[in-house]
C-alpha cells in the first residue's frame, strides 16, 4: 500500500457568480521514502495540490470530492482535530518565504520547542535537545547559538535551513516542500536542494516537491507530475518524462528552456499563456495552445493512456499509441 | 576595435547608512564620536558596452548589478567614476541637455505589476514618451506610432484603451517593452525583465528581446542572475560579486571555461536537466555584506584558493590567455 494516496481530488473555490475548479480529478500516490515532483506554472494548482492534502486550503476554497488516503485513512474526512495529530507531525510541510513562516518576534529555539511540545509529552529541556540536533543535521554553523536568535539575524538560505530542521522535529514520514528554494540565489539553492536530498534519503522521508524548475525535479525527484489547469496532464518516473515528453504541454516546457536552445538562436515557444480559472477552455484546457489540437481535444478532456511507464492524458499521444499498435499487428 | 557605445569607467555607488549628522554621533568610550556607515553596493566597475552587442551582468543577490543599470541609466547618481555614452560624458549632464540621452537609453524593469502605471490605458502609457521626446508630432504620427510597437511586441493595437490589471504578467512585459521601444532607442538596459513570469512566457519574452535587437540593431546591457538566460542572449558576460567584476568574457568562452573559482562554483550551481545528481562546487559560507568590506579580494572568505595576498591586496581585472579577463590572483599566478 502506497504512503499517501490521492484519489480523484476535486477542489474548488465558492465565488460570487458560482465555484471555480481549482483541481479536477487528481489522483497520484506516493510510497514510503519516495521523491515526488510536482511541476506547471503559475496558476496550474499545483500549490492548492499540496494544501488540499492537509487540508489547509483556506476558505472559499473546500474539497467538493475524492479521497486523501494516508495510511488508509482519509484525512479529507477527518475532523480538525485529528489533523492536528497530523500536521507538522507525520507530514510536515516546507514553504517558499523562510520569512513569511517564522515568527519574528520569537527566537529560533522557541519556535521549535513550540513545535515539538505540541506534539510530544516531553520535558522543555528535552525538547531543546531534539531542536539542537535536528539543527546540526541541517549543518547549521554554531547551532547552540541560533537557537537563542531571532529570524532577522539569520540569512535568507540560514533561514530556509532552519525551516528544513523544523520540518524535521517530529520525524515525519512525509516532507511537502512547496517551492522551498524559489526565494534563493542559485548557488544557496543548491546547498539547500543537495540538503534536502540527502535527509530524505538518510532518513527515509518521502518528499513532495512543488517546483516550476524542471531543472531542480530533475536532479531531486524520482517521479514527477506535470499540472495543467487544475489537471494531471502527465505522470511518471521523472527520466523518462524529461528525456521523452509525451504531451504537447510537457514538450514545450522543456524545449522552451533556454539551455535547450541553440545559443543566440530563437527559443521554442508555447503561444498564449495558461487560462484563468473563471474561463477554462472546453475539453482538454491545453487545446487553444497546442499545435496538434483537433475537434475532439476540444469536446472532451481526454483519458489517461499509458506510453512507456508514463501516464498522459492526450488524444495525440493515445492515437500514437494505436497506430503503433496497428502497425505491429499488421508486421505480425 | 571601434569606440564602445556605452562605457563605465572607475564606477563606485555608496548607500549611507548613518543618517542625519546627530544621528551619526555616538557615545564611545567617555568621548563623542562621529561614526559614518554606508552599503558599498559598486567598488570601482569598468564596463564598456560595444555598439549591437548584449552585455550580459550576473550575480547573486546584493553583488550592485541593478545599481549598475541605475547608475547608467542616470536614475542614480555615482559617488565616483564616470558613464560615458558615444564618447560624452553623460552622468554630470542635467536638465534639457540629458535629454537626447534619455530618449536613446530606455529601461525595462523586473517587475511588469509595479512598473505599469495602473491609472493609465496602455494608450496613455505609450503615448506619454512619444509626446514627451516628440512635442512636434501630429496625434496622426503618434497614433500610427502606437500601432507600429503595439504590433511589433505582439499586442492587439485595438486593446489600446484597456488598462495595465487587464493582461497577464507576459503581456504586461510586452506592454513594458513596448514603451521602451515606443521612442526608437539605441541602447536599452534590460533589468532581469524575465525573471518575473513563468517558464512558457520567458520564451516569449525572450525571443521578442532578440528580434527586437536584430530589426532595430539595439544594444543591450542585460542584468539578470540566471545563467541559462546568459548563455542563450548574451555576447559577453560579466560576472559580479560584491560591487566588483570578477570576470569579464565572450559567452561561449565564459561557459567552456570558467576562470573565476566564483564563476565556476556558480555555473556548477545551476540545475541541469541532464544531471541525475546534483554535482556542484560547495563555497563555504555566504556573500557578506557590502557594509564592511572584506579586505584583499572580496571573494577570499569564501575561496578554496585564497591565500595570504588574496586577504591583503585587491585583484584587477587581467586578461588571460583564454581572452577572458579574471580578477584572480590564483589565476594570475597560474595556481589555477
Amino acid at each position: 500500500m502506497a504512503l499517501l494516496e490521492v484519489k480523484n481530488l476535486d477542489v474548488r473555490f465558492a465565488v460570487r457568480g458560482g465555484d471555480l475548479t481549482a483541481l479536477r480529478r487528481i489522483s497520484f500516490s506516493l510510497d514510503k521514502g519516495e521523491r515526488l515532483g510536482l511541476v506547471g506554472e503559475s496558476g496550474a494548482g499545483k500549490s492548492v495540490a499540496a494544501f488540499s492534502i492537509l487540508n489547509l486550503i483556506a476558505k472559499p476554497g473546500y474539497i467538493a470530492g475524492g479521497q486523501i488516503l494516508f495510511e488508509g485513512k482519509d484525512l479529507a474526512a477527518m475532523s480538525e482535530r485529528e489533523l492536528r495529530k497530523i500536521r507538522g507531525n507525520r507530514i510536515a510541510m516546507i514553504f517558499q518565504d523562510p520569512m513569511m513562516t517564522l515568527n519574528p518576534v520569537l527566537t529560533i529555539g522557541t519556535q521549535m520547542v513550540e513545535a515539538i511540545l505540541a506534539h510530544r509529552k516531553i520535558s522543555k529541556k528535552e525538547a531543546r535537545a531534539i531542536a539542537l540536533d535536528r539543527l546540526q543535521k541541517v549543518q547549521i554553523p554554531s547551532p547552540e547559538k541560533r537557537l537563542d536568535q531571532y529570524p532577522h539575524e539569520l540569512s535568507g538560505g540560514m533561514r530556509q535551513r532552519v525551516i528544513i530542521a523544523i520540518a524535521l522535529l517530529l520525524d515525519p514520514e512525509i516532507i511537502i516542500a512547496d517551492e522551498p528554494t524559489t526565494a534563493l540565489d542559485v548557488t544557496i539553492q543548491a546547498e539547500i536542494m543537495d540538503l534536502l536530498l540527502n535527509l530524505c534519503e538518510q532518513e527515509n522521508v518521502a518528499l513532495m516537491l512543488i517546483t516550476h524548475d524542471l531543472g531542480v525535479v530533475s536532479q531531486v525527484t524520482q517521479r514527477m507530475l506535470v499540472m495543467y489547469s487544475g489537471r494531471i496532464i502527465e505522470q511518471g518516473p521523472t527520466r523518462e518524462i524529461i528525456n521523452d515528453a509525451r504531451h504537447p504541454y510537457t514538450q514545450g516546457l522543456i524545449n522552451a528552456l533556454p539551455q535547450m536552445g541553440e545559443p543566440g538562436a530563437r527559443l521554442f515557444q508555447i503561444p498564449g499563456s495558461m487560462p484563468s480559472l473563471k474561463n477554462v477552455p472546453s475539453g482538454c484546457p491545453f487545446h487553444p495552445r497546442c499545435n496538434f489540437a483537433t475537434d475532439q481535444c476540444k469536446r472532451a478532456m481526454p483519458e489517461y493512456v499509458r506510453s512507456g511507464n508514463v501516464d498522459v492524458a492526450c488524444y495525440e499521444v493515445a492515437n500514437l499509441i494505436e497506430q503503433e499498435k496497428r502497425m505491429q499487428e499488421a508486421e505480425s | 576595435m571601434t569606440s564602445p557605445l556605452v562605457s563605465i569607467r572607475g564606477l563606485e555607488k555608496r548607500f549611507d547608512l548613518s543618517g542625519s549628522f546627530l544621528e551619526q554621533l555616538r557615545f564611545e568610550g567617555g568621548r563623542l564620536r562621529r561614526k559614518q556607515e554606508a552599503v558599498h553596493a559598486i567598488n570601482g566597475v569598468n564596463l564598456e558596452v560595444q555598439k549591437g552587442e548584449a552585455l550580459c551582468v550576473v550575480g547573486e543577490s546584493g553583488c550592485g548589478k541593478s545599481t549598475v543599470a541605475r547608475t547608467v541609466m542616470g536614475l542614480l547618481s555615482p559617488s565616483a567614476g564616470e558613464i560615458h555614452y558615444g564618447g560624452q560624458r553623460i552622468d554630470n549632464l542635467e536638465g534639457k541637455a540629458a535629454l537626447p540621452y534619455r530618449r536613446k537609453m530606455q529601461m525595462i524593469f523586473q517587475n511588469p505589476y509595479a512598473s505599469l502605471n495602473p491609472r493609465m490605458t496602455i494608450q496613455q502609457t505609450l503615448e506619454e514618451p512619444i509626446r514627451f521626446h516628440h512635442p512636434d508630432w501630429s496625434p496622426v504620427q503618434v497614433r500610427d506610432k502606437i500601432h507600429e510597437v503595439m504590433h511589433s511586441v505582439g499586442i492587439d493595437p485595438d486593446w489600446g484603451s484597456r488598462f495595465g490589471h487587464e493582461f497577464s504578467g507576459g503581456q504586461r512585459q510586452r506592454i513594458a517593452i513596448a514603451r521602451a521601444l515606443a521612442v526608437d532607442p539605441e541602447f536599452i538596459v534590460a533589468d532581469e525583465p524575465i525573471s518575473a513570469l513563468d517558464v512558457s512566457i520567458q520564451a516569449q519574452v525572450l525571443n521578442l528581446l532578440m528580434d527586437a535587437q536584430e530589426s532595430r540593431g539595439l544594444t543591450y546591457l542585460f542584468i539578470t542572475h540566471d545563467l541559462a538566460v546568459v548563455e542563450h542572449f548574451g555576447t559577453r558576460v560579466a560576472v559580479m560579486y560584491l560591487g566588483r567584476v570578477c570576470e569579464l568574457a565572450d559567452t561561449k568562452t565564459l561557459f567552456a571555461m570558467p576562470r573565476h573559482p566564483y564563476t565556476q562554483a556558480l555555473l556548477s550551481a545551476i540545475p541541469k536537466l541532464e544531471d541525475d545528481r546534483p554535482n556542484h562546487i560547495r563555497l563555504q559560507g555566504e556573500v557578506p555584506t557590502p557594509v564592511n568590506l572584506p579586505s584583499g579580494c572580496v571573494f577570499h572568505g569564501r575561496c578554496p584558493y585564497a591565500n595570504e595576498r588574496c586577504r591583503q591586496e585587491v585583484p584587477q581585472l587581467i586578461a588571460t590567455d583564454g581572452g577572458a579577463q579574471v580578477a584572480c590572483h590564483a589565476v594570475e599566478e597560474g595556481r589555477l
